[in-house]
C-alpha cells in the first residue's frame, strides 16, 4: 500500500494510505478517546462517538476511526467542538454505567478511566443523572462474568466471539435504549454455546467482562 | 415458556413446511419470520433455532431480529389483538388517552397481553386514517373517533364470546391460553 | 419470440386495454375508493351495499374500486359515471344514500346534485375540482390518476398511455434517460432533496455487473400516508419508475420496500407486478426489447430506523436495520454489496411524466431549486384533511388556509408541524415561507416526506416535542451514544418540564444537549431528532416558560398541570351524564344536587368533559391546578 503523510496536531506522519486515522494517531503515540474501534471490521461501527477529531477545513468535527489518511490530510486531535462532544458522549456513557472504581474489577485498567484522564472529565455523574438501568449480572461461567449494568455496547466482545472464536454465544439484541449483549434468549451464559475461551473478556474495555478472582487468567 | 404438548410437533411441522429442506439464505431471513409468525401467531425459541440453523447462523443472532424488530413477538398474542394509533394525528387529539383506558380496563400495560390472553394490546405508529383520529384497529377493522366510552363499548362487545367459541377448532395459540390461568 | 418493434408491441397492448376501457364506458359504472382511508371509514360496506341495491333491482351496473383521491374528510366516497352525464362524485356515502342514488340516478335519471361533491369533467351544470378554491392551487403531477383508476385492472394504467414512457425509453439510449431525469432536476421526496439524477448517474458509472433499483416504501413518519396511497391508487405507475431507473443505470432487479403495516398497498403492488409480468413490461426482455428488469416486494418489518438508506439495505440482507457510516454511498456499495439506486415512492412515480412530456415540462412548476410538485399528507386541526399536491414554492399559508381550508371551529391556528419526526414546527410569523427544500431547511425543519400536521391552540408545544421525542427515542437503533442515550435524557428532561418540574437550567441544558446530538449522531434519525425540539424551543420558548415558572400548561393539554372542575354556576340539576361517563366514579352529586369532581379519583380522562351537553359547558379545565383552590373557595 502507498504511503502518504498526514498531519497530527502539527506533526508529520507517514501511513498507509487508506489506513484510519484513529490507528495511525494511536501507534504514533497519539491517544484519542476510543472504545468500538477494532481494526479488522471491514467497515467501522463507528458507535461510541468519542474518537472525534476535527480536520482542518472542514466545520464539524468527525470520527477518526473513519477517516482514512490522505496526503496532507491536516487534523487537530482538540478543538472547543471536539472537546464538547466527547465530553457529551463520555457523559452520556457514564450515565448509563454503574459507578463503582473502587470494587470494580477493572479498576486502573478501564478505558473510561483512561479517557477522564486524558481528558481531564470527571469521573461523577454530572449533567446527566444515573439512568439507574442495573440489569442483573450473570456469573454463571467457571471463569468469569458478565455484568451488563457496567457494560458501554461497544461491541468488542461480539466481535471476539463472532469474528475471533467463532462461537456464536452473544450478540446484541433489542434495539435503542433497550440494546443490550445478550444470549439466544436470554438464558445464562453456562446454557449458551459459550466454552469459555477468555477472549470477550480480553476484548472489554471496562469492567462489565471480568475474569473471576479463583480463575487463572491474564 | 414452556411448551405443551402436541406444540413442539406443530411448531416443528410448520418450520419444516416453510422451509422445505432447502438451505436458507441469509437475506431470507426475514420474509421466513414473517411467515413462521403469520402461522403460529408467534416466533417460538424452538423455530428461531432450527431457523437459525437453516441458514447457518448462531441462534443469537435470530434472536437478535426478532427482537429488534416491532413486528415480531416472543409470545403467543391474545386472541383478540387491540392496537392503539399513536400517529401524531391520533395522539394529538386523544390516542394517549384512548390507550389508558384500555389499559385502566384490563388491567394490563401496553404491550402485554391478559392473562386469560384474550386481549393484547399495542401502540402503533400511523395506520394512515389519520382523518378518524383517534383510531383503535381491533384485530383487523379500525375503529375511528375512540373516546373512552368506546373503549367500553370495544370491550363489550367481546364480553360472553367465550361461550361461542367453545366448540370451534383451536389454534394453538388457544389452547395455550386456557391452559394458562 | 414474435418480431414485433417495441413500439408496435406497445401500441399493441394499449390498443386492446383502450378497447376494454371503453366497453367498460358502454354502461354505468360505480367506483367505490377503497384504499384504506376509505376502508377504514366504511367503504366496503358501501360497495356491497351498492352491489346488493343493484342485484335487487336487476340493472346493469358494474361496481369497481379505486383508490384514494386524496379528500380523506369525505370518506367514504363513490364515484359513479353513467353514460349521457357527466361523472359526478359523491361523500360521505351511508347506506341510506346510497340506496337513492340507486333508485333515482342508476335506475331513475337524476343524478342528486344535492348529494355530490364534485363533477369530474368540465360541464356547465355541476362544478369541478378545479372550480374549488383548492383547486387553484393543486396541481397534479403524481396524483393526477390515483382515485380514479381501479388500480387492481392494468389496463385502466394502460389505457391512460400508462407505460407509454417504457415504450419510449427502450428506443434511447440509457445517456439520453439519464440526461433527461438530470436536466429536469428531479429531486428525491424522500426527505433529503438529493437529485436523482445524480444518484443514477453515480451507480451507472460505479463498476459492477449486478446492480439494483430499491424503492422505499417504509413510510415511517407518524403523520404521514402518501406513499401509501400512491402505492395503492396507482401502483403502476411506481413501477413504471423503477424500470425506466433501472434501464438507466443498468439494473436487472428491483425490490420494493413496503412496511409490513400497509398490508393493502403490499397487495396491490404484488399484484401489480404479476400483471405487468403477464404483459411482458416486466421481466425477461421487456416488449421484446432485449432489456430484462424484474421486481420484487419486501415487507419490512417495523423499525423507523429502517427508512435510513444503509439500514433498508442490511435489513433486506436478513440484518438488523443499523445505520452504518458513509461513504461508501449505496450507489457504489449498496444491497448485497452491489451498487445500488434508492429513491421513494413519490420520485420514482414522477419519473414517466418526465420522460413523456420532458425536463423543461417538469421545470416550468415549482422553484428553480425545487421543480415539480410538493406532496403532503395534510392532516390535524384542519378542515379539508386528505392527500395533496401542490407546486414547490406554494406557501404554508394558501397549503393550510386555502386549500386545507382552514381551522375548524373558532380556534386559532398555532403551528405547522412539517416534516414529522425529523422535521420542526412553524408558527405563524413563519407561514408564508415558500415549500421548498431549501426555504424549510433554513426555517430549522425539513420538507421531510410530506407530513403536514396543523396544530391549534389546544395543542401544547411541548407536548408536541415531546411526543417526537417518544417517537424518536423509542424507534433509535441504539448503536450509537448520542441517540440512544441523548434522546433518553432529553426525552427525560421534557419529561419533567411537562409535569411543572423543570428549570430554567434544564432548559439551556437541553439546549445544549439538542445540538451535540444534531452533530454527535451517526445517521440521520439521530441528527435530526433535536428539530422538533430546537423549533419549539426557538418559536415557542414563553410555552416552556410557563409551564417551568408558572406551572401552568397554557394549552390545557398536559396531565400533570391540569385539573378538571365543574362550574357549579353553570351546571344543571336536571343532568346526569357525566356521572356515568367517568370510569372511576370521581363524580358525585353535591347536596345541592349540582356535580362536583373528586379530585382523588380522578384520572383527567377527559370523558366527562366531552359528554357535558353544550348548553351547559360546566365541565372545564384549569391549569396550574392552584386555581382550584381559588375556584372552590369563590363557589362555597
Ligand atoms: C430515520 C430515517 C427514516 C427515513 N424514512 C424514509 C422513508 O420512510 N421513506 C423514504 O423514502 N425515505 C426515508 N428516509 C430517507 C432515506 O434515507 C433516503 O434518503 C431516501 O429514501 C432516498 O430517496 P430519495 O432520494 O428519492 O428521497 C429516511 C431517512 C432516515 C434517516
Ligand atoms: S461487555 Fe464489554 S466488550 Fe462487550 S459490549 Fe459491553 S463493554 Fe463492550
Ligand atoms: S443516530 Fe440513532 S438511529 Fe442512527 S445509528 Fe445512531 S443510534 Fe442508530
Ligand atoms: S472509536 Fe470511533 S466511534 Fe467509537
Amino acid at each position: 500500500m502507498s504511503k502518504v503523510t498526514v498531519i497530527i496536531d502539527g506533526r508529520e506522519i507517514k501511513a498507509p494510505a487508506g489506513r484510519k486515522l484513529l490507528w495511525v494517531a494511536l501507534e504514533n503515540g497519539i491517544y484519542i478517546p476510543n472504545l468500538c474501534a477494532v481494526e479488522e471490521y471491514a467497515r467501522p461501527p463507528a458507535s461510541c462517538r468519542l474518537c472525534f477529531v476535527q480536520v482542518e477545513g472542514r466545520e464539524k468535527p468527525v470520527t477518526s476511526c473513519t477517516l482514512p489518511a490522505a496526503d496532507g490530510l491536516a487534523v487537530q486531535t482538540r478543538s472547543p467542538r471536539v472537546d464538547r462532544l466527547v465530553r457529551t458522549a463520555f457523559e452520556l456513557l457514564l450515565s448509563d454505567h454503574r459507578l463503582q472504581c473502587a470494587s470494580c474489577p477493572a479498576n486502573r485498567a478501564c478505558e473510561l478511566q483512561k479517557i477522564a484522564r486524558e481528558r481531564k472529565l470527571k469521573l461523577r455523574y454530572g449533567r446527566f443523572p444515573y439512568l439507574q438501568r442495573e440489569p442483573a449480572p450473570d456469573d454463571s461461567p467457571q471463569t468469569f462474568a458478565f455484568d451488563p449494568s457496567r457494560c458501554v455496547l461497544c461491541g468488542r466482545c461480539i466481535w471476539a466471539d463472532q469474528e475471533v472464536a467463532k462461537i456464536g454465544a452473544i450478540g446484541f439484541s433489542r434495539r435503542g435504549i433497550n440494546r443490550s449483549v445478550t444470549t439466544f434468549k436470554d438464558v445464562a451464559l453456562a446454557e449458551s454455546p459459550c466454552n469459555e475461551c477468555g477472549l470477550c473478556v480480553k476484548a472489554c474495555p471496562v469492567g462489565a467482562l471480568y475474569f473471576k478472582k479463583t480463575a487463572e487468567s491474564k | 415458556m414452556e411448551l405443551l404438548e402436541g406444540e413442539k410437533e406443530q411448531i416443528l411441522a410448520t418450520v419444516d413446511a416453510i422451509l422445505n429442506n432447502q438451505p436458507l439464505q441469509k437475506d431470507r431471513l426475514i420474509p421466513v419470520l414473517q411467515r413462521v409468525q403469520a402461522e403460529l401467531g408467534y416466533l417460538p425459541g424452538l423455530a428461531m433455532e432450527k431457523i437459525a440453523a437453516a441458514a447457518g447462523v448462531s441462534a443469537v443472532e435470530v434472536y437478535g431480529l426478532a427482537t429488534f424488530y416491532n413486528q415480531f413477538r416472543l409470545n403467543p398474542p391474545g386472541k383478540h389483538q387491540l392496537k392503539v394509533c399513536m400517529g401524531t394525528a391520533c395522539y394529538m387529539v386523544g390516542g394517549q388517552i384512548a390507550l389508558e383506558s384500555f389499559e385502566r380496563r384490563l388491567g394490563i400495560k401496553e404491550g402485554e397481553t391478559t392473562p386469560d390472553r384474550k386481549f393484547s394490546l399495542e401502540r402503533v405508529a400511523c395506520v394512515g386514517c389519520c382523518t378518524m383520529a383517534p383510531v383503535v384497529v381491533v384485530d383487523e377493522n379500525v375503529e375511528g373517533h375512540v373516546t373512552p366510552t368506546r373503549v367500553d363499548g370495544i370491550l363489550l362487545s367481546f364480553e360472553g364470546e367465550e361461550g361461542k367459541t367453545r366448540g370451534e377448532a383451536k389454534s394453538p395459540a388457544a389452547v395455550e391460553s386456557e391452559a394458562k390461568p | 419470440m414474435s418480431t414485433a418493434t417495441v413500439a408496435e408491441q406497445y401500441r399493441a397492448l394499449r390498443q386492446e386495454a383502450a378497447a376494454a376501457v371503453e366497453a367498460l364506458k358502454q354502461k354505468p359504472v360505480v367506483w367505490v375508493g377503497t384504499a384504506t382511508c376509505g376502508v377504514a371509514a366504511g367503504a366496503l360496506k358501501i360497495k356491497e351495499a351498492f352491489e346488493q341495491e343493484i342485484k335487487e333491482r336487476g340493472l346493469d351496473v358494474a361496481v369497481l374500486e379505486t383508490g384514494c383521491m386524496g379528500h380523506c374528510y369525505a370518506e367514504p366516497m363513490a364515484i359513479i359515471a353513467k353514460p349521457g352525464h357527466v361523472p359526478l362524485c359523491y361523500g360521505r356515502l351511508d347506506e341510506g344514500l346510497v340506496h337513492r342514488l340507486v333508485v333515482d340516478f342508476l335506475d331513475g335519471d337524476d343524478p342528486g346534485y344535492e348529494y355530490a361533491l364534485v363533477a369530474l369533467e368540465p360541464n356547465d351544470l355541476f362544478p369541478t375540482f378545479s372550480d374549488f378554491p383548492r383547486g387553484v392551487y393543486e396541481e397534479k403531477m403524481i396524483l393526477e390518476q390515483c382515485g380514479f383508476i381501479d388500480p387492481g385492472n392494468m389496463d385502466h394504467y394502460l389505457a391512460r398511455d400508462g407505460y407509454a414512457a417504457v415504450a419510449k425509453i427502450l428506443e434511447m439510449k440509457p445517456e439520453e434517460v439519464l440526461a433527461e431525469v438530470k436536466a429536469a432536476n428531479l429531486r428525491g421526496r424522500g426527505g433529503a432533496g438529493f437529485p436523482a439524477g445524480e444518484k443514477w448517474e453515480a451507480c451507472r458509472k460505479a463498476p459492477g455487473e449486478q446492480k439494483y433499483v430499491i424503492c422505499n416504501g417504509d413510510e415511517g413518519d407518524p403523520g404521514a400516508f402518501m406513499d401509501r396511497g400512491l402505492l395503492e391508487s396507482d401502483p403502476h405507475r411506481v413501477i413504471e419508475g423503477m424500470i425506466i431507473c433501472a434501464y438507466a443505470v443498468g439494473a436487472s432487479r428491483g425490490y420494493l420496500y413496503i412496511r409490513a403495516e400497509y398490508p393493502k398497498a403490499v397487495e396491490r403492488v404484488e399484484g401489480a407486478i404479476a400483471r405487468a409480468r403477464e404483459k411482458g413490461l416486466l421481466g425477461q426482455s421487456i416488449l421484446g426489447s432485449g432489456f430484462s428488469f424484474d421486481l420484487e416486494v419486501f415487507q419490512g418489518s417495523g423499525a423507523f430506523v429502517c427508512g435510513e438508506s444503509s439500514a433498508l439495505v442490511r435489513s433486506m440482507e436478513g440484518k438488523m436495520g443499523i445505520p452504518e457510516v458513509r461513504p461508501p454511498r449505496l450507489a457504489e456499495s449498496g444491497f448485497r454489496g452491489c451498487p445500488t439506486v434508492l429513491n421513494n415512492v413519490k420520485t420514482f412515480a414522477y419519473v414517466p411524466a418526465i420522460i413523456m412530456k420532458g425536463a423543461d415540462w417538469f421545470r416550468s412548476t415549482g422553484t428553480a431549486g425545487s421543480p415539480g410538485t410538493a406532496v403532503f399528507s395534510l392532516v390535524g386541526k384542519v378542515n379539508n384533511t386528505g392527500l395533496v399536491e401542490v407546486p414547490m414554492g406554494t406557501t404554508l399559508r394558501q397549503l393550510i388556509f386555502d386549500v386545507g381550508e382552514g381551522i375548524p371551529g373558532d380556534k386559532k391556528f398555532k403551528a405547522a408541524q412539517i416534516g414529522g419526526p425529523s422535521g420542526g414546527c412553524l408558527p405563524e410569523a413563519m407561514l408564508d415561507v415558500p415549500i421548498d427544500f431549501d426555504s424549510l431547511q433554513e426555517a430549522g425543519a425539513i420538507m421531510g416526506s410530506g407530513g403536514l400536521v396543523v396544530l391549534n391552540e389546544d395543542d401544547c408545544m411541548v407536548a408536541v416535542a415531546r411526543y417526537f421525542l417518544e417517537f424518536t427515542q423509542h424507534e433509535s437503533c441504539g448503536k450509537c451514544t448520542f441517540c440512544r442515550l441523548g434522546t433518553r435524557h432529553m426525552l427525560d428532561i421534557l419529561t419533567d418540564i411537562s409535569r411543572g418540574k423543570g428549570s430554567l437550567e434544564s432548559l439551556e441544558l437541553l439546549q445544549e444537549l439538542c445540538e451535540d446530538v444534531r452533530d454527535g449522531s451517526l445517521c440521520n434519525l439521530g441528527k435530526t431528532a433535536p428539530n422538533p425540539v430546537l423549533t419549539t424551543l426557538r418559536y415557542f420558548r414563553d410555552e416552556y416558560e410557563a409551564h417551568i415558572l408558572e406551572g401552568r400548561c397554557p394549552s390545557l393539554m398536559c396531565k400533570d398541570l391540569i385539573v378538571y372542575y365543574i362550574e357549579p354556576k353553570k351546571c344543571s340539576k336536571l343532568c346526569n351524564v357525566c356521572v356515568g361517563s367517568c370510569p372511576t366514579e370521581a363524580i358525585y352529586t353535591r347536596d345541592d344536587g349540582l356535580k362536583a369532581i373528586n379530585q382523588e379519583k380522578c384520572v383527567k380522562c377527559d370523558n366527562c368533559l366531552k359528554t357535558c351537553p353544550v348548553e351547559y359547558n360546566a365541565v372545564i379545565k384549569l391549569s396550574p391546578p392552584s386555581l382550584l383552590a381559588e375556584k372552590e373557595g369563590k363557589s362555597k
